[in-house]
């Protein structure tokens, strides 16, 4: 019996893998102690043990939150939904929160919970930049005030959340039995970035999400104080900015100015 | 390349183990009775963060082997450049004693398994082989290792015996050899061959390095793991390995049931014992 080229003889195996139809036993020498289905399911297992392990891994607080079973039953089928395309394993679980939303659709707190998960994964090992000092700001003059806006940290990442997935994430951390998941009155956003190697994340109020979004689009500083002079008096506006600005330099969010010459 | 034979391989750094996250903290805190480590290069082909941070400590206080899992060097997709691009860039920065992968392919049709996927030892996949690993070593502008994998199929399409195909592709293709003992052992079982024939077979002039790991006894067959201490039968061969191909840079992977570092280290003075009880009686021989 003629055998297959290596091409098909490859994509006959791959197919094997992703549960295809599938010629590859016909290519495979029928012999010794186990059957060539028996050696084929070794491939076709460890395949998906493999690209389970780090599923769990990369969304472990999700992993626990679900326990084994539906956690296990749901990457599963993503894995069978998205075979992975990217050299790195890193990368393979990007779309998993996308894919526990539509499986959970009347429980957002899975999809938040896997959502930070990632983020969280994506602080710990994103792009690395230099935090801007403070004292760098002295140098600014007022005419450059009018323009400046900043650059942030690469891992810099905003998450609406509308259910109580951070208290869910504070007792799963701690090993504690988590809250009943509720909706929120209002949306809540959770900012996520690194500090030093370790990541982090705080839930910020409305005023400091639109000032973030509004900057992080290109804004200028000046722009954004006269945004919250809308809102609150002057020197309410004057206060809130520039105690805003102090807590990202300290959390090196801001990494770099822009709108300066 | 065109070097006389004596010259392929490097001097031994002696014996190394594989660098896992668990033992950043006991490397960088006090030396350890350990000559080199290896890293998994994928694990460092990342944007940054502390992983990147940890290799550079780990630089200067090691030499290290660059061992990747996904340059899918015999598949018929042909090379991923991109991977290439970043696997010179993370060289460069590291500049290792060496760089390996595995004689395998990964994926197909622009799909990764993220598995070892054996190839047929035909004259085809040779060809295949031998061209991807030429424009390979034309990038990194150096010889790079291939590792014999653990197999659990063999195909009707195979023309050559598994040795014979790692002699073929690294004379061919004027490459280096990464021998993974415990793999020859699992596939030796699996498939039936003889392994001390397989070992006669290999060119020794090009065996740089050796893998040791445990793996998973099923009875029927074996499954390569590395999850469990190198078995008696694999120290057997190691022992048999250090006598055809003498002092070979020698380390241990561990990846999943990770112990303590001393328990590898325990477990690396064993082949440095052999490796040197080995070594003395082909010196008395001689």
């Amino acid at each position: 019996m003629k055998t297959l080229e290596l091409t098909d003889l490859q994509i006959a195996f791959h197919g094997h893998l992703l549960n295809q139809a599938s010629s590859i036993a016909q290519e495979v020498i029928d012999g010794g102690r186990i059957s060539v289905d028996h050696r084929l399911n070794i491939y076709h297992n460890a395949y998906r043990v493999r690209l389970l392990e780090n599923l769990r891994d990369a969304y472990e607080k999700t992993w626990t939150y679900l326990g084994d079973d539906t956690f296990d039953a749901s990457a599963l089928a993503f894995i069978e939904a998205n075979p992975p395309q990217h050299r790195n394993l890193r990368w393979h679980g990007a779309e998993f929160p996308q894919f526990l939303a539509e499986q959970f659709p009347q429980d957002a707190d899975i999809a938040e919970l896997a959502l930070i998960d990632w983020q969280l994964r994506h602080a710990f090992d994103g792009p690395n930049a230099m935090p801007f000092q403070l004292t760098e700001l002295a140098g600014l003059s007022p005419e450059d005030w009018e323009t400046v806006g900043f650059q942030f940290a690469p891992t810099f990442y905003i998450a609406a959340l509308r259910y109580n997935t951070v208290s869910i994430w504070h007792a799963l951390d701690q090993e504690q039995v988590p809250p009943a998941a509720e909706a929120l009155p209002e949306p809540s956003w959770l900012l996520i970035w690194r500090k030093g190697w370790q990541p982090h994340f705080r839930t910020i109020q409305v005023v400091e999400q639109a000032a973030l979004a509004q900057l992080h689009g290109g804004a200028s500083f000046a722009a954004v104080c006269a945004a919250l002079s809308e809102q609150f008096s002057d020197q309410e506006a004057a206060t809130v900015a520039g105690e805003s600005l102090r807590t990202w330099l300290q959390d090196e969010l801001i990494v770099g100015l822009t709108g300066v010459h | 390349m065109n070097h006389i034979a004596s010259d392929l391989r490097k001097k031994s750094p002696g014996f190394g183990l594989g660098l896992r996250p668990v033992h950043y903290p006991d490397f960088l805190r006090e030396p350890q009775a350990v000559d080199w480590l290896e890293i998994i290069s994928e694990n460092y082909m990342i944007p940054g963060g502390k992983p990147l941070a940890m290799l550079d400590a780990i630089l200067e206080r090691y030499p290290v082997a660059m061992h990747g899992v996904s340059l899918s060097i015999g598949s018929t997709d042909g090379l991923d450049a991109q991977y290439l691009v970043e696997l010179k860039a993370l060289a460069q920065h590291a500049k290792p004693m060496w760089i390996s992968d595995h004689l395998c392919w990964t994926g197909v049709q622009g799909r990764n398994s993220h598995d070892l996927l054996p190839l047929p030892y035909s004259e085809e996949a040779l060809r295949l082989v031998v061209r991807h690993v030429n424009q390979v070593q034309d990038t990194l502008g150096q010889r790079i290792l291939l590792e014999n994998v653990s197999s659990y199929l063999d195909y009707r399409s195979s023309e050559m015996s598994e040795w014979e195909f790692l002699r073929q592709v690294c004379e061919q293709a004027d490459c280096l050899l990464l021998l993974d003992v415990n793999n020859i052992y699992v596939s030796s079982v699996n498939h039936g061959f003889d392994a001390i024939e397989f070992l006669n077979h290999l060119p020794v002039e090009r065996v740089q390095q050796i893998h040791l790991a445990g793996h998973s006894d099923h009875g029927d067959y074996i499954v390569d793991t590395h999850d469990h201490p190198v078995a008696e039968p694999v120290w057997d061969l190691y022992r048999y390995t250090c006598s055809r191909f003498g002092e070979v840079a020698t380390m241990i992977e561990r990846d999943d049931h990770i112990p303590e570092l001393s328990e590898l280290i325990t477990e690396l003075n064993r082949a440095r014992a052999i490796a040197a009880e080995t070594l003395e009686a082909l010196a008395e021989v001689a």
